[in-house]
């Protein structure tokens, strides 16, 4: 008989060991049956004195099932993280610095599990975008509409949302939701050794004042500081910053214009001399920062390029004078996650520029399957890692070309960063193949080569035409969908002017749920 | 546009009020707002649905005169075709307004009435008259402060009784298909009524705390209601001639 697998250990609160705890927690119902054979405990140690990183803001739609599934009210939510509703990105100055832009929204493109429309709108690139012809979202986002309306029910949509949250407040909200509703035993303590097990597992680890702490799974949510994984178990780090430069950011929370500005529902990324800043709009301030190459930038002309950006939102003398914070990072991920009995989640796991928000997305990705796959022994766990780790390095894979993609369609040529970044030649090999590829076909079910990708294909195709990437026309089929392809341009168009005229401004709704919240149904 | 001021002896000893019922006068309603307290009444002749504001997302109790919007089929000849108008319907033109008055030093706020100066029924030669010759209200105008003050009364409780609906997740959307005498097939969506299953789960206790506050009554009123909706397919196919 197999030691059933009974405990498991998390090591650091901070967003991810909040949402491995809470996603594990709701599914094994961590708080019923204590006395049941068949129970599975949840405990998190955190230390007092380490400050979580506090970035990672923007959030994927996925985040609606995940808070749903922990039986978080989407109204809470929202009123305690300072949340608003985020509907994709925005990104300007990536192609030709001109001021242009191109949107990747959360919304597939009408029809898309029918109908591919990508080949069909090339013959109309020159009169519509691509995003604006097969999707209503960023004619929603040019306007600062809202998803949904205050009687739609709470975690529905008009058109599909993730959040734009306070990462701290976030943290905080899971900590006291896990504690309280979901039975995760919660110590505050400092981990002081790790001591192994005979056959190299961790047996326990042990704390300042709480003593070992033995654990069938530990989980490692130690941020960059990666104790576990890392430190303990010495598995190498995969750095990849001779695709994606990116290895430092400036961070900075600045004030709205006016209180009632509006709230933008979009992440807005827009390209700098050596990298890009991103602009984030919650209900009481935005957050902006700046993340670039330190090989290609210093610190103090980022900094000034960051400054000049807030300035026209609040002001030369404020600009100048706001503290501004500075993280460095290895832009990558560990060579592998799950490691005899401890699996990495968040950045002990790896770290990327926050380009497509992939930081929360990963986490509950992660512990969605610790959950889902959870090993009933030990005997299991060896195979159920196996699978994480194959999984999840293909998802990272995944990542670094997709953020890559962004860069190499670029037509700048303004600075050695541009020059450099959008080499051809420096690709990785799938991305080199798939450009290839798509110049004659455009990119659809084919390209997704395991069960839920990180990016549908047609996040591939938003990046894509938004770049000005030409796809060739294809050649006449037998079965000619030109006309069902107009159809649904027509019904994008019709649905987008209904949803115009009936949807509120992000600040109206945030303003109505703090008066009435969401309906429940 | 409303035109509401507070009603008075002086200003209005000649304003008359037209009680007939007609699409010219508003009445061409698809449903009006209704609560527990009249539920009893209602059910006699309209379904009882449940329905969301959409400018508040907060649900209301509503009877049901039509399928579609304008749409009242009991209204017939300048005749409302049913012995009971929900009172939401039966006080037009008049409404609830608020003035703050002073009383021993205290700031108090009391339920006044209003009239909408521009509501249609409002003239000076047909229908009730509001006052008598020396000022003193008409039965007419008594009876529509009865109203007023009952639908005051009924909109308050009626957001305790929703609240516990919601709570104990009694209520869920449904999708009404009507089938016409010449075959044609049609859709009625986002209203809301009881849930029977989570009805019949509900445990002794919170049974017997609805029960005491009179919702369990007005919960099965509200499900037998819904036998009303063969009467309303049978107006519909009436007035279309199948």
């Amino acid at each position: 008989m197999q030691k059933p697998l009974k405990k498991i250990v998390i090591v650091g609160g901070g967003s991810a060991g909040w949402l491995s705890a809470g996603i594990i927690a709701a599914e094994h119902a961590a708080d019923q049956d204590l006395t049941s054979q068949n129970n599975l405990e949840v405990t998190l140690i955190e230390s007092a004195d380490v400050p979580t990183i506090g970035v990672g803001e923007g959030t994927w739609p996925s985040m609606r099932t995940t808070l749903k599934k922990m039986g978080i009210s989407e109204t809470e939510f929202l009123l305690a993280c300072d949340a608003s509703f985020k509907q994709g990105s925005k990104f300007t100055n990536w192609h030709t610095n001109t001021n242009e832009y191109y949107y990747h929204p959360y919304t597939l493109p009408h029809g898309f599990n029918e109908t591919n429309l990508a080949p069909f709108w090339q013959a109309y690139r020159d009169q519509i975008s691509f995003a604006d012809a097969v999707c209503t979202q960023s004619h929603l986002g040019e306007r600062d509409l809202a998803p949904k309306q205050i009687s739609t029910a709470e975690y529905d949509f008009n058109a599909n949302y993730g959040y734009h949250l306070d990462a701290g407040k976030f943290a905080t909200l899971l900590k006291n939701h896990c504690i309280q509703k979901l039975g995760v035993k919660h110590i505050v303590d400092h981990v002081t050794k790790v001591n192994s097990a005979e056959n190299g597992d961790i047996d326990s680890i042990s704390s300042k004042s709480h003593g070992d702490i033995s654990g069938d799974l530990f989980i490692d949510c130690t941020g960059t500081s990666s104790l576990l994984l890392g430190k303990h178990f010495g598995i190498p780090f995969v750095s990849q910053k001779h695709v994606l430069f990116n290895d430092s950011a400036l961070a900075v929370h600045v004030p709205h214009q006016s209180p009632d500005s509006p709230i933008g529902s979009f992440t807005c990324a827009t390209a700098q001399s050596a990298g890009w800043i991103w602009d984030i709009a919650l209900p009481s301030r935005r957050g902006v920062g700046y993340a670039y190459s330190s090989a290609y930038i210093s610190d103090e002309s980022a900094e000034q390029e960051l400054r000049a950006y807030i300035a026209p939102i609040m002001g030369d003398k404020e600009a100048h004078n706001i503290a501004i914070r500075k993280i460095s990072f290895d832009p990558g991920h560990r060579e592998k996650f799950w490691h005899k009995n401890c699996v990495a989640i968040g950045l002990s796991a790896g770290f990327i520029e926050p380009l497509e928000a992939t930081a929360l997305a990963l986490i509950e990705l992660s512990a969605k399957m610790v959950s889902e796959q959870l090993p009933a022994n030990r005997l299991a766990m060896d195979i159920v890692a196996k699978r994480f780790n194959s999984k999840f390095l293909h998802r990272w894979q995944n990542i670094v070309d997709f953020l890559k993609l962004h860069y190499v369609l670029s037509k700048r040529s303004d600075s050695d960063y541009w020059r450099d970044i959008s080499d051809n030649s420096q690709l990785p090999e799938s991305l080199q193949e798939q450009l290839t590829l798509w110049k004659t076909q455009a990119p659809y079910y084919y390209d997704a080569t395991h069960t839920e990708e990180m990016f549908p294909s047609a996040s591939y195709q938003y990046i894509l035409y938004g770049m000005g990437f030409v796809t060739e026309e294809p050649r006449k089929k037998r079965l000619d969908l030109t006309k069902r392809a107009e159809r649904l341009f027509n019904d994008n168009a019709k649905h987008t002017k209904h949803l115009l005229a009936t949807l509120p401004t992000n600040r109206d709704l945030l303003n109505k749920i703090k008066q009435f919240g969401l309906p429940k149904i | 546009m409303a035109n509401n001021v507070l009603l008075n002896s002086i200003d209005h000893k000649d304003v008359k009020v037209i009680t007939e019922r007609s699409p010219k006068y508003g009445d061409n309603l698809w449903y009006s707002l209704t609560f527990p307290a009249e539920f009893r009444s209602a059910q006699a002749y309209y379904p009882i649905f449940f329905n969301k504001d959409p400018n508040t997302g907060q649900f209301f109790a509503v009877a049901m005169f039509g399928f579609q919007d304008q749409e009242n089929l009991f209204l017939q000849n300048g005749k409302w075709d049913a012995a009971y108008i929900p009172l939401t319907v039966a006080r037009q033109p008049f409404l609830i307004g608020k003035q703050t008055v002073n009383e021993d030093g205290q700031q108090k706020e009391q339920r006044v009435l209003h009239i909408d100066m521009d509501h249609p029924r409002v003239n000076l030669e047909h229908g009730e008259a509001l006052f008598l010759e020396f000022g003193s209200n008409t039965p007419y105008l008594d009876a529509i402060a009865d109203m007023l003050e009952a639908i005051h009364h009924g909109i308050v409780d009626s957001k305790t009784f929703i609240d516990l609906l919601l709570e104990h997740e009694l209520l869920e959307p449904f999708t009404l298909d009507l089938e016409l005498n010449d075959a044609s097939k049609h859709q009625m969506s986002g209203f809301y009524t009881i849930c029977e299953e989570k009805l019949n789960e509900l445990d002794a206790q919170t049974l017997a705390s609805l029960h005491a506050r009179g919702y369990l009554q007005a919960i099965y009123m509200a499900i037998a209601s819904q036998s009303n909706i063969r009467g309303l397919l049978n107006r519909k196919n009436q007035q279309l001639g199948l």
